[in-house]
C-alpha cells in the first residue's frame, strides 16, 4: 500500500540521448506525418535547428532508465493503472541533445471511491540539459485501486 | 532558445474549434508498433491470451498511444513551438477496430506578458466502435502561447 511517506522519494537519475531515428520511429508510432519529425530541412523551415521531439516523446526515456531492484514504491502491480500524464514544455527538445533525467514522487493522495480507498501517486520527471537547465517536466499519475475481493485476486489491471 | 514561436500569427478566439479528425481503425499492428517505440511491453497490450485471461475481451491500446495521436492533432492546430502544457486523463480503453474521433475547442484566452497571449484549449478523443457507438476515451487540456506584437489579442 502506497502512503504519504513516499513523497520526495528520488529515483536514480540517468542519461537520455534524443536520437533522430527514435524521433522518426516514435512519430510514426503515433500516426503523425508532420515532415519536421522526419526531415531536418523541414524542421529548419519550421524554425527548429534539428528535428524536434513530439510532445509525448519523453516517455521513451523509460528505455534508458536503469533497472530497479525490488518494488521501491511498494505498489501492488495487479491493482495499478495509469490515470493521466502531463507535460510542461520550457523549450523545444531537439535531436542530438543529451539530458539528465531526475525523477521523484511529488504527491500521494487518497480518494474514497465506490470500492474503497484508492491512492493517487504523482511522479514528476525533469529533463535537464547539458547546462543543467530544465527543458521539460513530465508528470504521470498512477492509480492504485483498493484491494479487490478475494475472488478477483488474479485480475490484472491495465497500465 | 532554439526556435521562435509559431509564426502563423494565429487568430484564436474563445469557442474556436479544431477541424474534427478521424484516425483509424486502430489495428493490433498500431498497438505493437507503439509498444516498441514507447518501450511499454506490458503483455496486456499485445498478448491476446494474456489479455483474455486477465478478463479483457482482447488486447487494447496504450493510453499513451491515444495521448500521442492526440498530441499530433493538437500541435497541427496550435503549433509545436507554441505548446507550453499538455495534460491528458484516461477515461476508458481503445480496442482494435475502433476509429478515434479527435476534437478541440478554445476555452480561454489570456494576456501573457506585455506582448503575448496564452490560449487554453480542451480536447477530446472518442472511440467509435464498428457498430457506430461512441464513447469518451481520453480528455485533455493544452496551453499554447504566442507573441502578439502591439499586445492586441484579436486583430
Amino acid at each position: 500500500m502506497a502512503d504519504q511517506s513516499l513523497v520526495g522519494y528520488q529515483f536514480p537519475s540517468f542519461r537520455f540521448k534524443v536520437e533522430e531515428g527514435k524521433i522518426a520511429e516514435f512519430a510514426k508510432a503515433i500516426l503523425c506525418t508532420d515532415a519536421c519529425y522526419f526531415d531536418p530541412e523541414a524542421a529548419r523551415q519550421q524554425g527548429f535547428c534539428a528535428p524536434p521531439a513530439p510532445p509525448t516523446f519523453s516517455t521513451v526515456s523509460m528505455h534508458w532508465q536503469p533497472p530497479q531492484e525490488g518494488n521501491p514504491l511498494n505498489l501492488d502491480l495487479k491493482r495499478v493503472l495509469a490515470g493521466g500524464n502531463e507535460w510542461e514544455y520550457l523549450r523545444p527538445v531537439l535531436a542530438g541533445e543529451e539530458f539528465t533525467v531526475r525523477s521523484h514522487i511529488a504527491d500521494v493522495t487518497c480518494k474514497r471511491g465506490a470500492k474503497g480507498e484508492m491512492t493517487l501517486i504523482v511522479r514528476e520527471t525533469g529533463f535537464y540539459d547539458e547546462h543543467d537547465q530544465l527543458a521539460l517536466i513530465a508528470r504521470s499519475t498512477i492509480i492504485e485501486l483498493p484491494p479487490p475481493p478475494p475472488m478477483d485476486e488474479h485480475e490484472v489491471l491495465p497500465t | 532558445m532554439n526556435s521562435t514561436n509559431h509564426d502563423a500569427s494565429p487568430r484564436f478566439q474563445i469557442g474556436d474549434t479544431a477541424p474534427v479528425r478521424r484516425v483509424g481503425p486502430i489495428t493490433r499492428t498500431d498497438i505493437v508498433r507503439y509498444a516498441g517505440a514507447g518501450g511499454d511491453f506490458n503483455p496486456i497490450h499485445h498478448d491476446e491470451t494474456f489479455a483474455c485471461r486477465a478478463g479483457y475481451r482482447s488486447v487494447f491500446g496504450h493510453g499513451l498511444l491515444t495521448a500521442g495521436i492526440l498530441s499530433a492533432y493538437t500541435t497541427s492546430w496550435l503549433g509545436l513551438a507554441a505548446l507550453r502544457r499538455y495534460s491528458v486523463r484516461y477515461v476508458s480503453q481503445v480496442w482494435p477496430g475502433d476509429t478515434l474521433i479527435l476534437s478541440g475547442r478554445v476555452t480561454a484566452i489570456d494576456p501573457e506578458g506585455p506582448d503575448g497571449m496564452q490560449v487554453n484549449c480542451e480536447l477530446l478523443v472518442q472511440r467509435e466502435a464498428a457498430n457506430g457507438q461512441r464513447q469518451d476515451v481520453l480528455t485533455a487540456t493544452a496551453v499554447a502561447t504566442y507573441d502578439t506584437p502591439g499586445g492586441s489579442q484579436n486583430e
